[in-house]
């Protein structure tokens, strides 16, 4: 598994498409995906995004980063890196941030490569 | 030794500080102080101190819970000591009745190189509130200053920084 994190328009996305050789057939969108689809895809983009509609509608969460790592062990993951700001007045925001970094946390433990992507470049933070 | 541990909401910071003291207090046979500096508020509070307790629960530490003026604070002996966290103690000296109000930057310096000198090695946790591009209220954006500033001096004046990202430690200083 690979992960991909950095802040928002970053870069990831073209960043994980060309050093991974990613088009656009091989990639599950976490704003509009199914639930099932990144267990299938090569590439998982706006994991966060899949991550906020999960817990809008009260989803089970626990299990999913080990679900993933199981189920879809070559997969690479390009999220949000969203936990460095004042923390949210809505209880909702602040749940979102946090599941987001522990799952995020979870994955790195497990994954082969974690990539930090600033400005559209890339630094491999963790390789195995 | 004293390091500065900074990273976002979520990031995994305070495993890796908690790690980091544990390692030093086995090598040298250390007391091990955990000053805990949140407040818990409601139920959420409650949690997230519980779920703290749980991770540093039969790792040995001794927790000391301060809220403010740190500089009162007189550790039972020397050791090691992991302070977490400043973003918890910045917004207490600035809002707590008892606290520091314009003054905190200073207090918060104050009260750490007080425990920096009567310890032997010191672990402290702050916390990236910067990068989220919003515009606060007066009060919030003094707020981030405050911490921001304290950031800073201690970075300056720490051995070591380093920043976590979904777990993994990124040396900033050494």
């Amino acid at each position: 598994m690979i992960l991909i994190t950095g802040g928002a328009f970053q870069g990831k996305k073209a960043y994980a498409m060309e050093t991974f050789s990613l088009d656009e057939s091989m990639i599950a969108d976490g704003e509009s995906c199914s639930w099932e689809d990144i267990y299938k895809a090569r590439g998982i983009f706006h994991f966060h995004s899949y991550i906020r509609r999960a817990l809008e509608e009260g989803r089970e969460l626990k299990t999913l980063a080990k679900d993933l790592i199981q189920r879809n062990p070559e997969a690479v993951i390009v999220v949000n890196e969203l936990g460095s700001g004042v923390v949210p007045i809505d209880a909702f925001d602040r749940n979102y941030r946090e599941t987001t970094g522990r799952i995020c946390c979870e994955l790195a433990k497990k994954a082969r490569e974690v990539h930090r992507v600033v400005c559209g470049i890339g630094m491999v933070i963790k390789h195995d | 030794m004293f390091v500065l541990i900074t990273g976002g909401s979520g990031s995994g910071k305070s495993e890796y500080a908690e790690n980091r003291a544990v390692m030093l207090s086995k090598k040298e046979s250390l007391l091990l102080y955990y000053i805990a500096t949140m407040k818990p508020f409601g139920e959420e509070g409650k949690r997230r101190v519980e779920r703290h307790r749980r991770l540093r629960s039969g790792k040995g530490f001794f927790t000391i819970e301060h809220y403010v003026n740190l500089k009162q604070l007189i550790l039972p002996g020397e050791g090691v000591v992991l302070l977490e966290c400043l973003s918890n103690l910045t917004a207490n000296e600035m809002f707590e009745p008892e606290g520091a109000g314009e003054h905190t930057p200073e207090e918060i310096m104050d009260g750490i190189r007080q425990i920096r000198s009567s310890s032997r090695h010191l672990i402290v946790v702050t916390n990236d509130i910067f990068s989220d591009g919003i515009t606060y209220d007066k009060t919030t954006e003094q707020y981030q200053r405050y911490l921001g500033r304290v950031n800073r001096e201690l970075a300056r004046e720490a051995d070591e920084v380093m920043e976590v990202v979904c777990g993994i430690p990124l040396q900033l200083k050494k």
